[in-house]
């Protein structure tokens, strides 16, 4: 009975140790991850923002970039857009939260694949936006590139992936207008 | 409590069954999904609940006319359509009607007025064709194009 008493204490201060090390040092999986949701929550804003909230939220969104980030944004019909820079993003953030009534960002998808000197990330993404207002969502499958830095995991990269890749559809948006938005 | 005759088959069964579950999941035996969007009108209406399957893929290579989910970065939120062409076939639209390596095909469940002309693309070995059944929206406004194999997960069954 003593040794089963002693083996319950040991199984149980080693899930502790384990527990312990996973909190204090958690994996670049889970670090990114979770940068990941935080982006995702502070670009999303309502109609009730005001406008020291939305500089704060713009700067905030900027924070998640390394300075010298490429943001690569192609939605056939929707959204054609490059960014080149943390100011850049800072700036297109505002400006979205200038002229949309309300943006609901959700990740329902991170795949992530980390190097092996856990030095940099690519992280594909299903990104899910609900523009305020508008009925239908706009669905669609993006890569980040994360870099580790003394800041922490900044991304480097954005662009979108066409997960169905059509040069006829290539074809008639030549023919079409794109619709612009930051 | 109600658990059978035997307890230990009782507990034997429902391991079984908790097992089958899980793996029925992780192999997407069985998926409940529900449609957004107006893309595969008017077969499948915005709102609608139905299954995908990826079982029947397991017997045979996906064919001309499924409807199946494609999966993006995930399978949580996936693409809904109609495989219309298959690996190393040319596919084409002309005055709204598909033309698989030049010849037209029939489409019964196609009931919407389309007006798309587009190229010829030729697949690759490992591609497949696929669009939504609601052709009366703008090309631009459809997402539809060639899929590789692998992001297909499965096929609508009900």
């Amino acid at each position: 009975m003593k040794n089963v008493s002693s083996i319950i204490l040991l199984a149980a201060l080693v899930a502790l140790g384990v527990w312990l090390w996973l909190v204090l040092s958690p994996r670049p999986e889970k670090i990114i991850r979770q940068r990941l949701t935080q982006l995702a929550r502070t670009a999303s804003f309502s109609a009730s923002e005001g406008n020291l909230a939305k500089l704060a939220a713009a700067e905030d969104i900027a924070a998640f970039f390394a300075t010298n980030v490429e943001v690569d944004i192609n939605v056939p019909g929707r959204v054609q857009h490059t960014l080149m820079g943390r100011a850049e993003i800072q700036q297109a953030a505002l400006g979205a939260r200038e002229r949309l009534s309300g943006l609901k960002i959700q990740l329902p998808d991170i795949n992530l694949t980390v190097a092996p000197d856990k030095q940099s990330a690519v992280a594909d993404v299903t990104v899910d936006v609900s523009i305020g207002g508008e009925r239908d969502s706009i669905v669609q499958e993006m890569k980040f590139t994360f870099q580790k830095t003394e800041d922490g995991w900044l991304i480097t990269r954005v662009e979108t992936v066409r997960t169905l890749s059509a040069a006829i559809l290539n074809f008639a948006l030549q023919r079409a207008p794109f619709i612009v938005t930051a | 409590m109600v658990i059978g005759r035997n307890p230990k088959v009782t507990l034997v069964r429902a391991a079984v069954l908790v097992v089958i579950c899980v793996l029925g999941y992780h192999f997407n035996a069985l998926r409940h999904i529900r449609v957004e969007g107006i893309s595969m009108l008017p077969t499948y209406q915005d709102g609608s609940a139905h299954f995908v399957s990826a079982v029947p893929y397991w017997l045979h290579e996906p064919r001309r006319g499924d409807v199946v989910s494609i999966r993006l970065a995930g399978i949580h939120v996936m693409y809904l359509k109609r495989i219309v062409g298959l690996p190393g076939e040319t596919v084409e639209f002309v005055g709204g009607r598909v033309k698989i390596n030049g010849r037209v095909l029939d489409e019964p469940y196609e009931e919407l007025f389309c007006n798309w002309t587009l190229p010829p693309e030729k697949l690759g070995p490992d591609e497949y064709f696929v669009v939504g059944d609601n052709r009366a929206m703008p090309p631009e406004n459809h997402t539809f194009g060639k899929v590789e194999r692998g992001r297909i997960v499965g096929k609508i069954i009900r």
